[in-house]
This record gives C-alpha cells, structure tokens and sequence, in this order.
C-alpha cells in the first residue's frame, strides 16, 4: 500500500470517529463557556467527559494534521518549503494536545 | 525524489459553483477549526492558573467578541460536521450526481446555521 493510500485511510478513520466527538463538544460547549471557574474544572476533570475531551483533542489534531498536509501538497511548489512546513504541523499537532492532555490529567490528581 | 504532481491551480481562475464553494470553506474551516482547539487547549491551561486568573476567561466569553467566538466556532464545527459526512457518502460511492452534488452542498451551507441554531437550543438547556 502506497503512502498516499495509507494517509487517505487514515483521514477517514479519524474524520468518521471526529464528526460524533465534535458534535457531542459543541452541545457540551455552549452549555458551560460561560460557566464559573468549578462548573468548567468538573467538566474538563470528570468521567466520562475528561476521556470524550481527550478523544476529541487527539483525534482533531490528527485529522487537522492529515488535511492541512493536503493543502500543502495542493499549493506549495518547494519541496524544501513543503518539507519544513509538514515537519513544523506535525510537531504543532503533537506538542500542543500532549501538553494539554497533560495538563488536563495533573488538574485532576 | 522530484515530485511531478501537478499544483492545483489557483482558486482565481475559476468560474464560483457550489462544489467549489464547498470545497474551498471546507479548507478554510479545516485550518480555521484547528486554530479553534488550540484555542481551547490554552483555555484548559487557563483552568491549571486557578479561579482568579480564570475570571479574566469568564469575562472574556461576556463580551460582545467572546459571544461572536462561541457562535463562529459552533457554526465553522457544523459546517466541517455537515461536509465530512457528505464527504463520507461520497467514500461509499454515492451523491456523484451533479443535481444531488449541488443539493448535498446547499444542505451543507444552509444545514450549517440550522444546526448551529439547534446546537445552541438544545445545548443552552442541557444539564451538565
């Protein structure tokens, strides 16, 4: 199997896995934004919440990752520009939800 | 290895259908939706500040600008939610046909705000 074929699946997976975690997150979201500071911690921190918010952060960066690495392919010429600029959103989509997951999980301890 | 695929060419050359208005919001939604989480992922960071800090977030979502960030953010998700299972059927091999690709794509840019309004009944009175 080819790599293109292999990222091709990959996007699916996680964009069939994605759209029912981000539906359950936007009902979820407009329901405490504007909640004081313990509402939006027991939301954040509780079960089954907490592991439903990790799914959907992990699986958003990856999608995220795998689709904007499409735009790349579609519009930068440079190889050289394009290496460095996939190499740059894969770093962003694995530093940023990592530390939040981490975050996330030393708030509840 | 030299790449030789083809760029695609630019968005200004073309004539405006449907399919391409899709196409290009549902790019633009994709990079505007990661923007978003991360924006969601420093507001979790916020919460490991402690209460005090976390008033400046509260009152930053009662703002006219916090308000306008929640609703773009519940629109741009149900557009990217709409458009990815449109994308799906296509994976399954159905809704090619011009007349229902064009009907697929009006209930993606219309089905968006309709559901952004539902999302904001249903989810206003969901009990956490």
């Amino acid at each position: 199997m080819i790599n293109a074929t292999k990222k091709w699946i990959f996007l699916k997976i996680s964009s069939a896995i994605l759209v029912p975690l981000m539906v359950w997150f936007l009902f979820n979201l407009v329901s405490f934004y504007d909640r004081d500071y313990e509402e939006v911690l027991i939301f954040f921190t509780n079960q089954p919440t907490k592991f439903l918010f990790s799914l959907f952060i992990i699986f958003a960066y990856f999608y995220s990752a795998l689709s904007i690495s499409e735009v790349f392919e579609d519009y930068i010429d440079s190889e050289k520009l394009k290496n460095v600029a996939n190499k740059l959103l894969y770093l962003f989509a694995i530093i940023i939800p990592t530390s939040t997951l981490l975050l996330l999980y030393k708030l509840t301890l | 290895m030299e790449n030789k695929n083809p760029l695609s060419p630019h968005i200004q050359i073309y004539n405006w259908h449907i399919s391409s208005l899709i196409s290009i919001s549902h790019r633009i939604t994709s990079i505007i939706n990661i923007i978003i989480v991360t924006l969601i992922c420093f507001w979790v960071a916020f919460l490991f500040l402690g209460n005090s800090n976390y008033e400046i977030i509260q009152k930053f979502f009662q703002t006219f600008l916090g308000k306008f960030l929640i609703i773009s953010t519940v629109w741009s998700f149900s557009f990217q939610v709409l458009s990815e299972i449109r994308h799906i059927f296509w994976d399954l091999g159905f809704g090619f046909e011009l007349k229902t690709s064009n009907i697929t794509g009006l209930v993606v840019i219309f089905g968006s705000f309709i559901l952004t309004i539902f999302i904001f009944i249903l989810g206003k009175n969901l009990i956490l």
